[in-house]
């Protein structure tokens, strides 16, 4: 099994701690993408894979044996670094061999498998270039080519992309994503750039502060975030997160009240307590600024045009919100009423910041539950 | 033309550094051609007016020139092969190996470059002698087999190189002596060109060391036997001195010429960029 397992590893230089006691387990042949901001440990986490960075404390397995003490040569690893670590005196075929040649392969295995990486890659004409005559972009596909070459079990990636421009990222990501498909080596990926963590990867590993803050498909990290940093993180703009008091089935946030759906309620008094965090994608609400019953109600602040749709920020009592609109952008100044969608709020637990969890079925408690709920409002009143 | 005339006036600067600099080099080589008789009557003559080669002949009869000339080269060329392989290995270490106390081990290091020859003379001569190397060539070359200042400037020339270059290479499974000769060497062969030449000339023009470590004339250095011609012992012939002192520096020259382009890139590089 090609598989890596972080056995509580923990990585410190003197002092500081920058991996703290991380538990993962990589399954063979999975692209998993380390995600996270700057300075988090993932690519750290990386290096530790690697080989490149000593354990300080922990297990690391790999292929189900303990590879703490094993150097990096031995670890069957392919790496592509974020400045693509190109050797800048050696051509790109030279570049691309040189692995092979100091393992001292065969000399028509070692053009084979070269010609093979230079064809796949588009870099037939490029052979005899330096790494200077060449683009950015080319020399990430020559350092892919290297890494590729290899066919190693393990294939690590720090931020290949990072120092491509927008569009070319765009077509190296899918081109990554065919070239696992095409040898499913068991594909390890850093990024902080979460639109690539959630087109390339199976699975995103969320890491804050040398922490694992979350596991999961990248379709569950976005709709069901695990704690408040995850909700944070992923998204763009930001989820809305608002402290919540649980008050006689009301949800009390910046000063105002909303009623949720029962579910919620319930899910609610199931965790215990009545202090939570309420989060809300901006995407995932509505604001007007007609009358709107059970909504919060706020000024708006500031707009910013995305092109397709439009950011409204919006401030509640003091507390800075921020909703996505495509049609009827209010204008700045202006008095709103904000309504999220029910089916897709998210609510955690005010100490742990963990997810509360999400009652069985959602569907049904969208935005038109809300409006059901008028009624029962208005029934209250009376 | 405000521009032309201030690249003028560093023009004229620097041709007159040039000269300051030059003027001692076509003296002695303009003088090493004229009789002693005639450099006395006409020494500032760039031109010999009668020129000769009667001190070339006089030094080539007088003095073992041919294996003098090969002692100097022997002793520059291990001298200099062993402080490159030496500063090279230790800049390596002091760069890319971890390990407790570098940091105070590089400072105690570069802290010997600031000790002058003159404190670590006499007992290297102690040294040297107690080993049985005095009048010896290799008692001239032991104490100089390493050299902070070749440490110093290779260390900064392999930090241009991006670590990951190196990293890439372990994940190759390369040995260290393989990245050095692979991958480090290609990389800083300026510096290591020019760090090369300036032991080589230091060791060439060598002479309060070699003074004392060699006695008889066969094992004479190139600085010692120029030596002879300008002290008591040669008096006056100056004009030998100044054709020995001609093929004193003939080799090193041959060597910044062929070597000046890399000499001139490690002063102007500014770093390797991947």
């Amino acid at each position: 099994m090609k598989d890596i397992i972080f056995d509580h590893v923990l990585k410190a230089y003197g002092k500081n701690v920058v991996v703290k006691g991380l538990n993962l387990n990589i399954c063979e042949g999975e692209r998993l993408v380390l995600l996270g901001p700057s300075g988090c440990g993932k690519s750290t986490t990386l290096r530790m894979i690697a080989g490149l960075e000593n354990i300080t404390d922990g297990q690391l397995y790999m292929d189900g044996r303990i590879v703490n003490d094993i150097p990096s040569g031995k670890r069957n690893v392919s790496m592509v670094f974020q400045n693509y670590a190109l050797f800048p005196h050696m051509t790109v075929e030279d570049n691309i061999s040189y692995g092979l040649k100091v393992q001292k392969v065969d000399p028509r295995e070692i053009e084979e498998r070269s010609k093979a990486a230079i064809s796949m890659l588009d870099l037939n004409g490029l052979e005899k270039r330096k790494p200077k005559e060449l683009s950015g972009g080319q020399r990430q596909r020559v350092a892919l080519a290297r890494a590729l070459v290899k066919r190693s079990d393990y294939f690590l990636l720090d931020e290949p992309l990072s120092n491509l421009d927008a569009q070319l990222r765009v077509h190296s990501r899918k081109e990554l994503v065919k070239i696992h498909e095409m040898y499913h080596q068991t594909f390890v990926y850093v990024t902080h750039d979460q639109v690539e963590a959630m087109t390339v990867g199976h699975r995103i590993a969320l890491m804050y502060d040398g922490i694992l803050q979350t596991i999961d498909t990248p379709s569950n990290v976005y709709n069901r975030p695990a704690n408040v940093y995850a909700a944070r993180f992923i998204g763009a703009p930001s989820t809305n997160i608002l402290e919540a008091n649980l008050n006689e089935g009301k949800l009390i946030m910046a000063g105002q009240h909303i009623v949720p759906p029962e579910v919620w309620i319930q899910k609610m008094k199931e965790n215990g307590g009545d202090m939570f965090y309420f989060g809300i994608r901006p995407e995932h609400t509505k604001i007007t600024t007609d009358y709107m019953d059970n909504a919060l109600k706020g000024i708006v602040r500031y707009t910013e045009d995305y092109g397709n749709k439009v950011g409204v920020y919006f401030d509640i009592n003091g507390k800075e919100l921020i909703s996505v609109c495509d049609n009827n952008v209010p204008a700045t100044g202006e008095k709103v009423y904000f309504t999220p969608d029910y089916s897709k709020i998210h609510l955690f637990d005010y100490k742990t910041e963990n997810s509360i969890g999400y009652p069985e079925d959602l569907s049904k408690h969208n935005y038109g539950v809300v409006y059901e709920l008028r009624g029962r409002l208005a029934g209250d009143r009376s | 033309m405000k521009t032309e005339l201030n690249s003028m006036k560093w023009h004229i600067l620097i041709i007159i550094i040039v000269c300051i600099l030059i003027i001692p080099v076509v003296f002695a080589v303009s003088n090493s051609f004229k009789t002693l008789a005639d450099a006395f009557s006409n020494m500032f003559n760039i031109i010999p007016a009668n020129p000769t080669l009667e001190n070339y002949i006089h030094v080539f009869e007088k003095l073992p020139f041919l294996q003098i000339t090969i002692n100097t080269f022997f002793i520059a060329a291990i001298v200099t092969g062993f402080k490159i392989i030496t500063s090279l290995l230790a800049a390596y270490a002091f760069v890319y190996f971890h390990f407790r106390g570098k940091n105070l081990l590089y400072f105690v290091l570069i802290s010997t470059m600031f000790i002058p020859f003159t404190v670590i003379m006499i007992p290297n001569y102690l040294t040297i002698s107690c080993m049985g190397f005095r009048d010896n060539l290799w008692g001239v070359i032991l104490p100089q087999l390493s050299d902070a200042l070749g440490i110093f400037l290779l260390r900064q020339s392999m930090r241009t190189i991006p670590r990951s270059l190196i990293e890439a290479a372990y994940l190759e499974n390369v040995s260290d002596f393989k990245i050095i000769k692979d991958i480090i060497i290609p990389l800083v062969k300026p510096a290591l060109i020019s760090t090369g030449i300036i032991f080589f000339i230091n060791s060439w023009n060598e002479y309060v060391w070699p003074v004392l470590v060699l006695k008889s004339k066969e094992n004479y250095t190139l600085s010692l036997a120029l030596q002879m011609f300008i002290s008591a012992e040669g008096g006056t012939e100056f004009t030998i001195a100044m054709a020995v002192s001609v093929m004193t520096m003939l080799i090193p020259l041959v060597l910044y010429i062929i070597f000046q382009k890399h000499i001139i890139n490690t002063f102007t590089m500014s770093g390797i960029k991947g």
